[in-house]
């Protein structure tokens, strides 16, 4: 999808120029429409290869070649690309397997970068370095218009990733009997810490990403990242509510796990012990707080029954006693049946677990 | 886009249901209840079907439950204090609405990929069906054992004619779209 709006804006790009081969300058407006151009060869080969069509139309195909020529090493796709151009010239229109999207190049680029991190830091300069190490220039950073908040998304998505993997292989060999399931605290317990231990090699430099994950810009694409991860844990931990529990459950593992991050990049203790007992307390807390309500609600239903058969009993008395209160006496007791009535229905509606 | 689909039929499965829950609390004693009783039980049917769905494929449900718990509860008691005619013609309104609403969603997915979607074509169908039929079975009910005068008299089998039935219809139906709108998104 995302491929989709960049190839359209491309295109755009592409009708401004005329289609006209660009020279190599290193202007940053040059190096966008080129890129825009790389990116709309590649999308429109892509949807060429996928209708079976044959070699595609000579003047894309020249316009293109003569583009990657011109274009200096700042792309450094170039290199990148001299081996899958056979591809482009297959006859057949098939994708050769060493074709690389982009996308991938800029995900192999982020990967290596991680290396960088502890000596770098979140920055570009993590980037740069694993970009050389990759054999292309530092200036590919030029790909990553969002500079170290792409990285560090990039890492929040592969950690996300690697724990819903886990999960599912648990979930998978709990489906085949090989092993008991768990309860839902432990379970809770347990998808944290290893989600939180996948911080463990970057520990020093945490608080700088949370800090760039903080950034307006990058809220949104943060706070989706987060949910989704809250919503796999549930998920595996067998959560399928329906209704407003939905929400209050993953609000409170939220809230769990950003507390727990927050301790851990503060914690000095071996293998983060306080961190994990920290996280134990805090997973108590919510399973108390459900019972909790769970007990308030049945008090206060067994409360509101008594009130009314005391308020019942002393009525009827009334009533035999003195005949000539029967109406007051009825009044008041229909009223305490209908408020009665009234307030089973309420606690049945408001009731959620 | 199938997400929210599926997030607001489940939100309105769940608020009819509160709707014959709050008709059933003021109308149960009373002649009407049987039928009542029959169409809650198909619609809690339908319901525990979205659930199921909701679950398999999920979706997140919508925010505003409680809210809609509330709003169809006071609904459905309100219309019954207006008498059992009151109950069925608010009944009407909304399974009319929701037939209409269910419509809408089958053209859309019919215009995408009838191939694709083809399970949850039949079921939105077939919970179509569920909703007309409640819907003509109580416009039968108003016309002919409540209402036989007005028919009689004007010779014209449609509830509109009915005093006061017009703008409740209107309310209804605004109410409902509003519903709708709000429980895609939120």
């Amino acid at each position: 999808m995302a491929a989709l709006i960049r190839g359209l804006r491309a295109g755009r790009a592409l009708r401004g120029l005329g289609g006209v081969a660009v020279q190599g300058t290193v202007s940053l407006q040059c190096s966008n429409v080129r890129r825009g151009f790389h990116r709309a060869a590649l999308l429109r080969l892509a949807s060429d290869s996928k209708s079976d069509t044959s070699v595609p139309p000579p003047s894309y195909h020249e316009v293109h070649t003569a583009g990657e020529s011109s274009s200096s090493s700042a792309q450094g796709e170039s290199s990148e690309d001299a081996q899958p151009n056979t591809s482009f010239q297959d006859q057949s229109g098939e994708h050769g397997e060493d074709y690389e999207t982009e996308e991938q190049l800029q995900a192999r680029i982020l990967t290596a970068a991680l290396e960088f991190v502890p000596q770098h830091g979140w920055t570009v300069e993590a980037i740069a370095a694993a970009a050389e190490t990759l054999g292309l220039s530092s200036a590919s950073t030029g790909m990553f218009n969002n500079g170290a908040g792409d990285l560090v998304l990039h890492f929040v998505a592969q950690c996300n990733a690697q724990l819903a993997e886990t999960l599912a292989e648990q979930n998978n060999q709990v489906q085949l009997g090989q092993s008991e399931a768990k309860k839902t605290a432990e379970f809770l317990k347990d998808a944290v810490e290893t989600r939180l231990r996948m911080l463990i090699p970057y520990i020093d430099t945490w608080p700088q990403a949370m800090s760039i994950l903080l950034l307006p810009h990058n809220i949104p694409d943060s706070l989706k990242h987060l949910s989704t991860m809250v919503d796999d844990i549930w998920y595996y931990a067998g959560d399928r509510s329906t209704d407003v529990n939905w929400y209050t459950r993953r609000a409170a593992l939220t809230g769990i796990y950003n507390t727990t991050e927050l301790v851990m990049v503060q914690d000095s203790s071996p293998d983060f012990e306080e961190t994990w007992a920290f996280l134990d307390n805090r997973i108590k807390d919510v399973v108390n707080m459900a019972n909790t309500a769970k007990q308030v609600q049945a008090t206060g239903e067994a409360v509101v029954q008594g009130l009314m058969g005391a308020a019942i009993t002393v009525t009827t008395q009334k009533m035999i006693q003195f005949p000539e209160r029967n109406i007051l006496a009825l009044t008041i007791m229909s009223c305490l049946y209908f408020s009665d009535y009234m307030k089973e229905k309420c606690l049945a509606c408001l009731s959620f677990t | 886009m199938l997400h929210r689909m599926m997030r607001v039929d489940h939100a309105g499965e769940y608020g009819a249901n509160r709707i014959y829950a709050g008709q059933m609390a003021v109308l149960g004693r009373t002649q009407i209840s049987p039928l009542i009783q029959e169409m809650w039980d198909q619609e809690k049917q339908h319901l525990r079907k979205f659930n199921e769905i909701l679950a398999e494929n999920r979706v997140r449900p919508t925010l505003l439950l409680p809210l809609w718990n509330i709003a169809g509860f006071a609904l459905g008691a309100g219309s019954a204090l207006l008498g059992k005619e009151g109950a069925m013609a608010c009944t009407v309104a909304v399974e009319e609405s929701i037939s209409e609403h269910y419509n809408s969603q089958i053209r859309t997915l019919m215009e995408k990929d009838p191939e694709k979607y083809t399970e949850l074509l039949q079921l939105i169908k077939e919970f179509r069906d569920d909703e007309m039929e409640h819907h003509d079975q109580l416009i039968i009910e108003i016309l002919v054992f409540a209402l036989p005068f007005y028919v009689l008299l004007t010779h014209d089998p449609s509830l509109l004619q009915v005093p006061g039935y017009q703008l409740m219809k209107a309310i209804i139906q605004v109410g409902c779209k509003a519903a709708i709108y709000i429980s895609e998104r939120l």
